[in-house]
Order: C-alpha cells, then sequence, then structure tokens
C-alpha cells in the first residue's frame, strides 16, 4: 500500500515536473519558431494558392483562375528543364570539385602544426566574403578587358569567357567553388579529427597502403560529416543565384532555377506563373535532399543534434 | 509574472527596434513637402542642379537614383508602384514602359492644363506620341535621344565610303550606305563596327532599328494586348537576321560582341592601335569624345577630334531609309502621390526649354523640343550639322512598339536573337514569332 | 627520415596551395580597385594595374563620397546587426529548451528548423514581396530584419544546442535544488557560461545576413533599405553605360573589412561554432 502511495506520488510528481517542462520548452521555442514560419509557412501557402491563377501585377484586373495550367506550361516547356540541368550540373561539379579540394584542404590543415592561425584565417575569408563580390571578382579576372585570367592561361586575349556556355559557366562555377571550399573543408576537417589515431595505425601496422588506410578506415569513418556536408552543400548549390545575377545575368543560357523563377515574379510580375514555379523549386529541392538521403541513408537530425 | 515581465520585454524591444528603423529610414524636412524624383543616372549633375531650381518654398525635390539598365529601372520603379508607393512622386521613366506603367494605372493622368503644354506642337512627334497612352497624356517629355552612326572619317575614306552632306548619308557607289557596305568597309579596313548586343534592351533597339529600317516590325496592332499580331516572321525579320548574322561572322566585330553596351565601344573609335570603328550609338558621344581629348580611351588631340565624323543610321537594305531608333526620358507622376498637384508644377519645371538645353549642354541628352534646339547656347555647343542630324533622326526614326506588354516582347526577342552567333537568318525570325505568340499567350515561359 | 621530409614539403605545398586559393581573389579584387577608372574603360588587363594606369585612393574616395553606397553601408550595418541580435536571443531561448528540456514537438522544431535551412529563399520573395507591401513593410529594415531573422535562426539554434550540450548542466541543477526556478537557475548560472557560445552565434548569424543578396534586392527599392550587396550590383558610376569595375571593387573591398576583421579576431570562435553539432554522429 505504502509502495503504491509512493509510486503514484513520484508519477505525480512527474507528470507536474513533465507538464512544466513541457509548457516552458514551448514557451521558449514559440518565438523563434513563430519567426521562422512568418517567413516560410505563410508565403509557401500563398505561393500555393497564386500558383493556380493567371495574375500579373501590371494587369490586377485580368486575374483568372487557370488550375494546374501553370504547372502544365512549365514543365512542358523546355526553358524549364534546360535551367533544371543547368543547375543540377552546377550542383553536381562544384559539390564534387568541393569535395575533393577540400578534402585535401582538411587533409593538410589536420596534419599542419605551424601557421595554423594562418590557415584558418585565410579559410575563413573566403567563407566570409559575399557572394556577390567573389561573383565579381571573378567576373572581373575573367573580364577580357580588364581581366587576368585569359593571360595567365596564355589564351588570345579576345576570348570573351562570358560569350560562351561553357565557359561562362566554368566562370560561374569557379567562383562559386571558391567561395564554398573552405567551408566543406572544415566540415571535413572535424571529421577528420574524429578518426581514431590508433586505428589508422593499427591499420599501418597491418601493412595497409596509404590508400587503403584512406579507403578502409579514414572515410568509412567519417562517413556521416562527408554526408553532412554533401548534403547542405548540395542544397545550397541547387539554389545557386548571386553569382549568376552579377556574373551573367542569365545570359548565354547560364539560368538555374532560382534565377527563372526570380525571374518570373521579380521581373516579369507574374505572380501566378512565378509562384507556380517557386513551389516546383520548393519541390525539387525536397528531392533532391530526399535522393540525398535516402541514398546516404544518414538520419540528419542525428548527424546533427544527437537527440 | 516572470512570463508576462519577459513577454513585455520581448515586446518593448521589438516596439523600440521598428520604431527606431522607421524613423531613421523616415527622414527630416524643413516644413516643404519632398518630393521624391527617381532619376536615370544619364545626367545625374546636371538634375540634381534642376531639381534645386525646380523647388519652391512649397515643396523641395529630392533626388532618388535608379539603376542603369532600363529594365532595372523599370524593375525598380514598378514594384515601388505596384505596392502603392506614395512617396513615388516624380520619375523618369523610358518610353518604351509608360504604355505598360499607364495601363496598370501608375501614372497619374495629366490634367488639362499641363497635357496641352507636355505635348504641344514644339514637341517632336516620336516623343510626344511616347507620353500618350490610350488617348490621354501620361507623362512629359523630357529629353529625346537617337542614334546615329558614329566613324573615323579616315576610316571611311579609306574604305571609299563618301559622306553626303544633303543627305547626311555616308554613301557607298551613289547609294546610302548599308549595313552590309559598313561591315565590309570596317572589315576590310583593320576597323571594327560597334553595336549593342548584349542580352539587353539595348540589342532590341538595333534590332527593331534593323527590322524598321527594312519596312516591317516586330508586332503590330500593340492596342490589342496579348492579341497584337507578331509581324517579325516577314522579309523585314529575315534582312535584320542576316546583318545580325553577318555582323557575327565577320573579322569587324568586336570581339565583346556578345555582352557589348553603349559602353563597350566606346574604346575602340580611339584604339591605341588599329584604324578605330564605325559605332552606331546614341546622341551622348559627341560630348563623351570632347571631354576626353588627350585622355586614355579618347582622341590623342583636337585634330583626333575632328577624325570623328557622323552620319544618319545605316540603312538595312537597299533603297529603303533608315530608322533610327527613337529612345530618352518621359517624367511621369506617380498615381499614389500625395502631392500631385506640386508633382505636375515640377515636372513641367523639368521638361521645359531651359531644362532641356541644360541637359543637352551638359550632358549630351537632347531635347524633346524644338524651340531647345533653336536656342542660342546649343548652337555654341554642338555643330550645326550635328543637330540637324539629331533633329532629323528623332523625326524620322521608328518607336519601339507601344505595348503594355512591351517588357514581354522585349525578353521574348532578347531570348531568341542573342547571342548574335547564334543568329540564322532562315530560322530566327520565325522562332522569335513563334516564341513571341505563345508567350503574350501565357504558353511559355520567358 | 626520408619520409617525414617528404611530408613536411608535402604540407608546406599543401599550405601554399591553401593560401594562395583563398588570398588570391582578394588580392586580386584589391589590386583592382586601384585601377584607375580611365584606364578601365578603355581595358587593363593584368592582375597589377598596368604602368601608369594606377589610381591611388581615387576609387576610394569616389565610393565614399557616393551617398548611395555610404546608406548602403549604414543600411547593412544596422539591419545586420539588428537581425543577429534578435535573431540569436530567440534562438538561446530555443536552443536551451531543446538541449535542456524534454517537451512534446521538440523534434518538430528541429525538423521545421531543418527544413527552413533548406528553403529555397527566391521560392518566398514573390509571396514575401506580395504581403510586404499590403502590411508597408517593402523597403524598410524591419522588411529585411524579420526574413534575416527567419533564416539565420536555425543555424542559430543548432549552433547554440550543440554549445549548450557541453554546458556542466549540474550546475543548474545544484541552483534548482538550492530553490531557484529553471528560469532562474537558466538566467542566473547558464547565461553566463553559454555566452561564448552566443557570440559565436551571432558572428555566423551577422555573415548571413551580411551577405545576403535574394532579399536584398528583392524586398527594397532605394537607399532608404537597401544593403551592400544589392547596393553594389546596381552601382552606378559617372559613366551609365559600363559598369565602374574599379568603384565596385573598391566598394567590395570596404565591404569586406568588417568581415575580415571579424575573422582575425574571432577565427578559432568562428571554426568552432560552424563545425560544432555539424558532425557528432
Amino acid at each position: 500500500m505504502t509502495a503504491t502511495a509512493g509510486a503514484r506520488k513520484t508519477r505525480a510528481a512527474v507528470s507536474d515536473r513533465t507538464k512544466a517542462e513541457n509548457s516552458l520548452g514551448r514557451k521558449l521555442v514559440a518565438p523563434a519558431v513563430i519567426i521562422m514560419l512568418i517567413v516560410t509557412a505563410f508565403p509557401m501557402i500563398r505561393a500555393l494558392w497564386l500558383s493556380v491563377y493567371d495574375y500579373t501585377l501590371t494587369a490586377p484586373d485580368d486575374k483568372k483562375f487557370v488550375g494546374l495550367g501553370n504547372y502544365a506550361t512549365a514543365l512542358s516547356d523546355s526553358l524549364f528543364w534546360r535551367d533544371t540541368g543547368v543547375t543540377v550540373l552546377i550542383m553536381v561539379v562544384t559539390v564534387g570539385v568541393e569535395l575533393v579540394v577540400g578534402f585535401v584542404f582538411a587533409m593538410v590543415m589536420h596534419r599542419l602544426v605551424f601557421a595554423r592561425g594562418v590557415v584558418r584565417t585565410s579559410i575563413l575569408i573566403p567563407y566570409g566574403i559575399i557572394t556577390v563580390i567573389s561573383g565579381f571578382a571573378w567576373q572581373f579576372a575573367f573580364s577580357q578587358t580588364n581581366g587576368f585570367v585569359s593571360g595567365w592561361l596564355h589564351m588570345s586575349p579576345t576570348f570573351n569567357w562570358f560569350g560562351h556556355t561553357w565557359s561562362a559557366l566554368l566562370a560561374i562555377m569557379v567562383s562559386e567553388i571558391w567561395k564554398t571550399t573552405p567551408f566543406m573543408s572544415l566540415l571535413l576537417l572535424a571529421g577528420l579529427a574524429q578518426v581514431s589515431e590508433d586505428m589508422v595505425e593499427a591499420a599501418k601496422v597491418d601493412g595497409a597502403t596509404w590508400w587503403q588506410r584512406l579507403y578502409k578506415v579514414i572515410l568509412p569513418n567519417m562517413r556521416a560529416a562527408i554526408m553532412v556536408a554533401v548534403l547542405f552543400r548540395a542544397l545550397d548549390a541547387y539554389r545557386i543565384f548571386d553569382n549568376i545575377f552579377v556574373m551573367t545575368n542569365g545570359a548565354q543560357n547560364t539560368e538555374s532555377v532560382s534565377f527563372l523563377t526570380y525571374r518570373q515574379v521579380i521581373e516579369q510580375f507574374s505572380l501566378g506563373m512565378g509562384s507556380a514555379l517557386s513551389v516546383l523549386l520548393f519541390l525539387s529541392v525536397m528531392l533532391v535532399a530526399y535522393i540525398l538521403v535516402k541514398a546516404f541513408r544518414v538520419d540528419l537530425a542525428q548527424a546533427r543534434q544527437e537527440v | 509574472m516572470t512570463r508576462a515581465r519577459r513577454g513585455r520585454a520581448v515586446a518593448a524591444v521589438g516596439a523600440a527596434v521598428l520604431a527606431g528603423t522607421t524613423l531613421a529610414a523616415c527622414g527630416s524636412s524643413d516644413g516643404r513637402a519632398t518630393l521624391n524624383v527617381y532619376i536615370n543616372p544619364d545626367a545625374q549633375a546636371t538634375m540634381a542642379k534642376l531639381a534645386d531650381q525646380c523647388s519652391t518654398d512649397k515643396y523641395k525635390l529630392e533626388i532618388q537614383l535608379l539603376p542603369s539598365s532600363a529594365s532595372d529601372q523599370r524593375t525598380q520603379l514598378a514594384r515601388r508602384l505596384a505596392a502603392r508607393d506614395s512617396s513615388t512622386d516624380l520619375m523618369s521613366i523610358d518610353p518604351v514602359f509608360v504604355a505598360e506603367f499607364a495601363s496598370a494605372g501608375w501614372l497619374a493622368t495629366l490634367p488639362e492644363e499641363y497635357a496641352s503644354k507636355a505635348v504641344d506642337d514644339d514637341v517632336l512627334k516620336g516623343p510626344a506620341e511616347s507620353a500618350q497612352w490610350d488617348g490621354k497624356v501620361v507623362a512629359f517629355p523630357q529629353w529625346a535621344n537617337t542614334q546615329v552612326t558614329w566613324y573615323r572619317k579616315s576610316l571611311a575614306e579609306k574604305a571609299g565610303l563618301t559622306y553626303d552632306d544633303a543627305t547626311q548619308t555616308l554613301m557607298k557607289d551613289g547609294s546610302p550606305a548599308t549595313w552590309d557596305d559598313i561591315i565590309k568597309a570596317a572589315a576590310d579596313n583593320g576597323g571594327t563596327v560597334g553595336v549593342q548586343a548584349n542580352k539587353y534592351e539595348g540589342y532590341v533597339v538595333w534590332i527593331n532599328a534593323l527590322v524598321m529600317g527594312a519596312g516591317g516590325d516586330i508586332v503590330s496592332d500593340t492596342e490589342a494586348g496579348t492579341d497584337a499580331k507578331v509581324d517579325i516572321d516577314s522579309d523585314a525579320g529575315k534582312a535584320a537576321a542576316q546583318v545580325v548574322q553577318t555582323l557575327a561572322d565577320s573579322k569587324a566585330a568586336q570581339p565583346d560582341l556578345s555582352v557589348s553596351n553603349e559602353g563597350t565601344s566606346l574604346g575602340q573609335m580611339y584604339p591605341s592601335g588599329g584604324a578605330g570603328e564605325f559605332m552606331v550609338n546614341w546622341t551622348f558621344v559627341y560630348k563623351n569624345y570632347e571631354g576626353l581629348i588627350g585622355q586614355p580611351g579618347g582622341p590623342a588631340n583636337k585634330a583626333a577630334f575632328q577624325d570623328l565624323g557622323w552620319a544618319r543610321y545605316p540603312a538595312t537594305v537597299s533603297g529603303e531609309e533608315s530608322k533610327p531608333p527613337i529612345g530618352g526620358i518621359d517624367i511621369g507622376v506617380g498615381a499614389y502621390s500625395k502631392h500631385k498637384d506640386y508633382a505636375m508644377a515640377a515636372a513641367q519645371c523639368l521638361t521645359n526649354t531651359d531644362a532641356e538645353v541644360a541637359m543637352a549642354t551638359e550632358a549630351g541628352l537632347m531635347p524633346a523640343r524644338t524651340s531647345a534646339y533653336n536656342s542660342p547656347e546649343l548652337k555654341k555647343a554642338f555643330p550645326a550639322s550635328l543637330l540637324e542630324l539629331f533633329q532629323n533622326s528623332v523625326d524620322t526614326g521608328g518607336l519601339r512598339p507601344q505595348s503594355a506588354y512591351y517588357s514581354k516582347i522585349s525578353s521574348a526577342i532578347q531570348s531568341r536573337w542573342h547571342p548574335p552567333s547564334s543568329v540564322s537568318e532562315s530560322s530566327t525570325p520565325g522562332n522569335s514569332a513563334s516564341f513571341l505568340k505563345d508567350v503574350l499567350e501565357g504558353k511559355a515561359l520567358l | 627520415m626520408a619520409k617525414t621530409a617528404w611530408q613536411r614539403i608535402g604540407l608546406v605545398l599543401g599550405l601554399l596551395v591553401i593560401l594562395v586559393w583563398c588570398l588570391l581573389p582578394v588580392a586580386w579584387i584589391i589590386s583592382l580597385s586601384f585601377k584607375s577608372a580611365a584606364s578601365i574603360t578603355v581595358g587593363n588587363p593584368g592582375f597589377f594595374p598596368a604602368k601608369g594606369t594606377g589610381a591611388g585612393w581615387d576609387n576610394y574616395k569616389q565610393v565614399w563620397d557616393n551617398e548611395q553606397f555610404r546608406h548602403a553601408i549604414w543600411n547593412s550595418i544596422g539591419i545586420s546587426l539588428i537581425a543577429t541580435a534578435l535573431s540569436v536571443a530567440l534562438a538561446t531561448l530555443a536552443a536551451y529548451a531543446i538541449a535542456r528540456l524534454d517537451f512534446k514537438g521538440k523534434r518538430l522544431v528541429l525538423s521545421v528548423a531543418l527544413a527552413i535551412a533548406m528553403f529555397p529563399v527566391v521560392s518566398l520573395v514573390g509571396p514575401l514581396f506580395d504581403l510586404w507591401r499590403a502590411v508597408h513593410l517593402y523597403d524598410t529594415w524591419p522588411g529585411l530584419i524579420i526574413p534575416y531573422m527567419s533564416f539565420t535562426l536555425p543555424l542559430a539554434i543548432w549552433t547554440l544546442s550543440a554549445f549548450f550540450r557541453e554546458i556542466p548542466w549540474e550546475m543548474e541543477q545544484a541552483a534548482q535544488v538550492d530553490g531557484a526556478t529553471s528560469w532562474q537557475a537558466f538566467r542566473k548560472v547558464i547565461v553566463p557560461l553559454a555566452a561564448p557560445g552566443v557570440f559565436t552565434a551571432a558572428i555566423l548569424t551577422f555573415f548571413f545576413a551580411w551577405n545576403d543578396f535574394v532579399f536584398g534586392i528583392s524586398l527594397t527599392s532605394t537607399e532608404r533599405a537597401r544593403p551592400i550587396p544589392a547596393s553594389l550590383s546596381f552601382f552606378v558610376g559617372a559613366d551609365p553605360f559600363n559598369r565602374p569595375v574599379s568603384l565596385i571593387a573598391a566598394g567590395a573591398v570596404i565591404a569586406t573589412i568588417p568581415i575580415v576583421l571579424i575573422v582575425l579576431l574571432f577565427q578559432r570562435k568562428i571554426v568552432a561554432g560552424l563545425t560544432s553539432g555539424a558532425v557528432k554522429g
């Protein structure tokens, strides 16, 4: 009897505590959640709503319901698919290069015993610099009239980097890779730090070559770090906009999906079509995230939060 | 208690921040009403001076600068106006966007007393037309721009092109030189041809002039809005495409052709080596080089400056007179302005003969009014033949389509005609016509 | 040993590659900012200004005399600082709850934060523009501060909750045993311990706000609220037809100074903040 009473008492105390914690917890997160949702959930719902209308800001009286017409138009338009292709290409190439270069940088930093402060400082500068400025710096660097790249590569001084799709895309990717590789390398460095030196030593003693140690010991042990880095960078790269805006403004077929959406909404004022594209952009980012998470079988919340 | 206090504290901080920023952003004034004038950056210094002169003891004009490209200017203004912004009192507006702005109800219609003066007989035909929409006057023409052929006399001479004084035209074997003649003349004599062919509005200026110069147009029946008739798939469209194609394939093309704008070819007139260029460009060019004598990018000396020639815009096809592009700026009054009456008076002041003379003499932006062309100041600042050429070009030039959907039309053309090296006489006009139709019907993405 | 010697050389080479990679473009934009505007119009290729085309401090003076640019700097500083302060304040509360308290909906909050971090910003500007003009937030400071907060909160919450996990919470429990409420324990004991983490989150948040471009160009239209990146992209020099390359370069250098200062002073904290929580799997 006393035992039951005691248990009941404890349960009551626990549930009181739980209740209090529940309520305090919610109150503490509420402001942050509200602010996050004001700018995302509401506009997204509104975008869904607007996307079924033919609605242009310059001719508000002509607003009419078109059902899924905007989606049909967008999805059957070659421009949408071309821009999606460009975006995916940029994402794959930049993330791939960043992963390799970032890993090399991380290895160097990991082994470095001197000049660590200098390296850390320099590597943070591209990370912190404004993307638009990175775009400008590289645009000017590739410019035929005032840049140095053509000269250094011993190319014809009249070669116009921004006059061809491939060279313009290359310039855009260089600016993207330059700015974001440091972020990648820092995440990988943290991953490297998690790989136990003992295991690497043990492998060495067992006669494993450098490559074997890399593939069998180091990489598998920093899988989570690599996945998080790739996931975040890939989603970031899929949303590429700033560099394209300042470097080519979408000319020479260098437009990304974000840029296409921006033009419909902000330049053409086609809120209906623009909203449909916004929804498609959102869904494609979700799809990319889903594919990556599935492919890597990473529980992101776990990796990030140890919940 | 703690919860309430915390809530209040957060709210107070939030309110303070919001209040502080709104106040900081609002600005102050000295009792006079402040009228914002959104200007394009062509003549900042002159506009600032005019804004001072046109301010009265009741209101003060304050200059706000717009970005440099015509489409960016449109975007910035349109966003403010779509937001029913009451602080957009006056604005410089490119004539091609007047129709769009007016049909969206963003421009205040001029009351009769202002309308009659804004487009009276003194105003040249092109600019006057550009300020009207749907039978109403919706803007004050401020200055009128046009393009002519700027060239090095020495280069033309070497190439056997002669200048005919009576028609102010470059002649090849006794008839007005066509684009083909000029491209060939440049290519054979170490010169280049400067145009505007970046993916932007300036490229459409060129294409439109080429099409109209061959007797056609891009679209007609533009009052029908999205049901306008698309005409670019025609002989005139093909002739225009042929010129673009010829230049893109020629060694007279400047290396930055596909990203060229009004500024990029300026440096090619007096290059450190080479014969110089033929360049179609706006009226500011004369003042530009005059100011650059002896400086990098400009004529080395007075004599070199004397070598700068000007002639009527080149013909697209032989036997058809060219249609020089018309540009310029109209001043509009925002429909949501709180001070429309003041704004109207200010706009009139910014566009009177004196103001136009100042714009021309100080910034090389030519007047929309005949009286300004005839003023002694202008006659002193520009050679008589140049004034005559400008005035003639504006009077006989071709406007770009006046349509509420102009920006769609323009973007559609840019999308199919850029880069210049992709243009083909056989396919580009047809492609762009069907694309433009789809765009206007909402069947294609732009 | 030969091997270590080779390793040493490899390391030094790697170090040099990293330094060149990171600093070359920065050196380039600085060099560009000293090319004279006139020589840019004619064409002045090469890494360094060609002979006789140096501009001294002219470009900097001109940029600084440009009222639009000064406004933009002021806007950027003000907006970024306010957004940072508010965002970090809210994130601190949320991160504390996530790190310390057990409550329903915790996973939901984390998922929302993650989803928002992945959100394609461009897909929001349309409806947001529409909403902002309806509630008169268009082209105002709060009109940018609010979206900056929304998009920096996830990063701030993660960084902070990672920091908060490292804090010795027994001290909080001790305080609670001594009769303090959860809230008091949080304020008196934990806040001082958490301050360094908060500081790091603030730096990262500031970087984001300082870097933003999409909101900056879409939700403003004048110097009233236009931040630096947008202002640079619209920068107009004396010659309206050519992008004033050297002036933009000078403006870019000025806009990068705060970043360099922050990096120089707080590099250790930034690295810790960037990697904490990211890779504890």
